[in-house]
């Protein structure tokens, strides 16, 4: 669908929040997200990001100005008007709350807050939040997070208790996270350290594991082979050569996207393989995993 | 195969959890029980129990019934800490009781194992006048409340932690077979 920019607000200056609207925009609940396609100068990109809750039916999202860019988020900060049109996929949800938990501790940095905005203004959701930023974004971030002693904004890593934290929630408690890559891992193996069981850990990330080496990928059934630069994932190069891989969430999280590896060793940045089959190096998730061989032979 | 029964896999410790409790409706805890893993504690039922809360010995701590058992489990469960994990191990009654509680308490996929052991005993769900009938040893048991002869199937209910008995002569009134031990 066809969306207007209705509101651009500048939280920081490397943050702002974008407001769309139109006629009859479908409902999405807590944790959905939305894939904008950005105009750039060699090619169009497809950014997914999170709806922070909108009670007025309006989507609304954050934007943060990433260093390296790969266009998106540099057109949204310094090009994007209101009134400005995007082509926009309906929201998907992948992040849903987990339905049978009756308390949620929610973990997020720099970004990553974005999903839990929307949760946190979610009736009936009980809910303690532990944010990191860095010092100089405390400012916005604390005008973001919602009111009340059960949302905690840390301005270092270290500051928070993680540790302690995870270990002394109680079994009714599942644990949500959603940051950077390492900021994730950091998380979820601490938690399974402490006897989380893996259904109780649920993760949203995004694409920012893109950044890396260039390799190419050949396709065995299209026969063709694809360079992929450094700053643009696989699911882009393919798309930017005109194919049409299957894909969702764009962000390592569904499943979808998923391919078979035939020859080459994929690097995975997803969280929807289990170890062994990412051990295997038998598929990967093409929105977010490169390559450490320079070549992969994909069955696609 | 009955879809409805359960199927239980050996006992064994999950080195994944930071700590385990065992709870069991036999005397003794099961055999195999991992000592390089710390804080265990095992809980059984001795009818000789100390039937007060005593400090536990060891490890190991003794009830006089499952019902206190099961009433010390939701009170425990309610103030343990995430990475527990609970394994009941006994009766199939006891055990789904004992999984009960503990999903009431937030526990689920990969916290909770059952193990079936002991006696093949039964709780019987009437389903006529809706008695709960424990510990039946054979497959035709008459109900103590409506007095049906019951036949007791293979379908068990989890929700219940019972078999269905159903009326044994509701075809040819007075016709009732054998009663056999249960095999499994
Ligand atoms: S598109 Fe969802 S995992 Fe790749």
């Amino acid at each position: 669908m066809n969306l207007a920019i209705a509101d651009i607000e500048t939280l920081s200056p490397g943050l702002k929040r974008f407001t769309f609207t139109g006629a009859e925009l479908p409902w999405a609940g807590p944790g959905s997200h939305l894939v904008l396609e950005i105009p750039g100068a060699e090619r169009t990109r497809k950014n997914a990001y999170s709806l922070i809750a909108a009670p007025d039916g309006a989507y609304r999202i954050v934007v943060r100005r990433v260093e390296r860019s790969r266009g998106g988020s540099h057109w949204l900060h310094d090009h994007a008007r209101p009134g400005d049109v995007l082509e926009v996929r309906a929201p998907q949800n992948f992040f849903h709350p987990p339905r049978n938990a009756k308390r949620h501790l929610l973990l997020s940095a720099g970004i990553g807050i974005t999903p839990f905005l929307a949760y946190a203004q979610t009736s009936g959701l009980v809910y303690e939040l532990h944010h990191c930023c860095k010092p100089e974004e405390a400012h916005s971030f604390r005008a973001l997070l919602p009111q009340g002693a059960n949302a905690v904004l840390h301005t270092n890593r270290e500051a928070l208790n993680l540790h302690g934290l995870l270990a002394r929630q109680k079994l009714e408690t599942h644990l949500s996270i959603c940051g950077p890559e390492s900021f994730m891992d950091h998380a979820i193996s601490l938690a399974k350290s402490l006897g989380w069981p893996p259904a109780k850990i649920h993760l949203e990330s995004f694409g920012s594991a893109n950044w890396g080496n260039p390799f190419s990928v050949r396709l065995k059934r299209s026969g063709i082979t694809v360079d992929v630069r450094p700053g643009e994932s696989v699911l882009e190069a393919l798309e930017a050569a005109g194919l049409n891989p299957p894909c969702l969430c764009r962000g390592g999280a569904c499943g979808e996207c998923r391919m078979s590896v035939l020859e080459g060793t994929p690097e995975h940045h997803d969280h929807y393989l289990s170890e062994s089959e990412k051990t295997s190096g038998k598929s990967m998730m093409i929105c977010v995993s490169r390559a450490i061989t320079p070549e992969l032979l994909l069955d696609f | 195969m009955n879809k409805s029964r359960p199927v239980y896999a050996p006992f064994k410790l999950d080195p994944s959890g930071a700590a385990h409790l065992i709870v069991t409706s036999l005397a003794a805890p099961p055999a195999g029980l991992d000592d390089t893993l710390s804080e265990v504690e095992v809980w059984t039922v001795a009818r000789t129990g100390p039937g007060i809360p005593v400090p536990m010995v060891g490890a190991q701590r003794p009830f006089r019934s499952r019902t206190e058992l099961l009433a010390q489990l939701e009170h425990r469960l309610g103030r343990a800490a995430i990475g527990l994990r609970l394994y009941a191990i006994g009766s199939e009654a006891f055990i789904w009781d004992a999984a009960n509680i503990a999903v009431a308490a937030g526990m689920g996929h990969g916290e909770i194992f059952t193990h079936q052991a002991g006696p093949r005993l039964r709780r019987v769900y009437c389903t006529h006048c809706r008695t709960m009938i424990e510990d039946v040893a054979v497959n035709i048991a008459p109900c103590p409340a409506c007095d049906a002869v019951l036949s007791v199937r293979d379908h068990f209910s989890r929700r219940l932690a019972a078999f269905m008995g159903v009326k044994v002569d509701a075809e040819v009134p007075g016709e009732i077979p054998a009663p056999e031990e249960f095999a499994t």
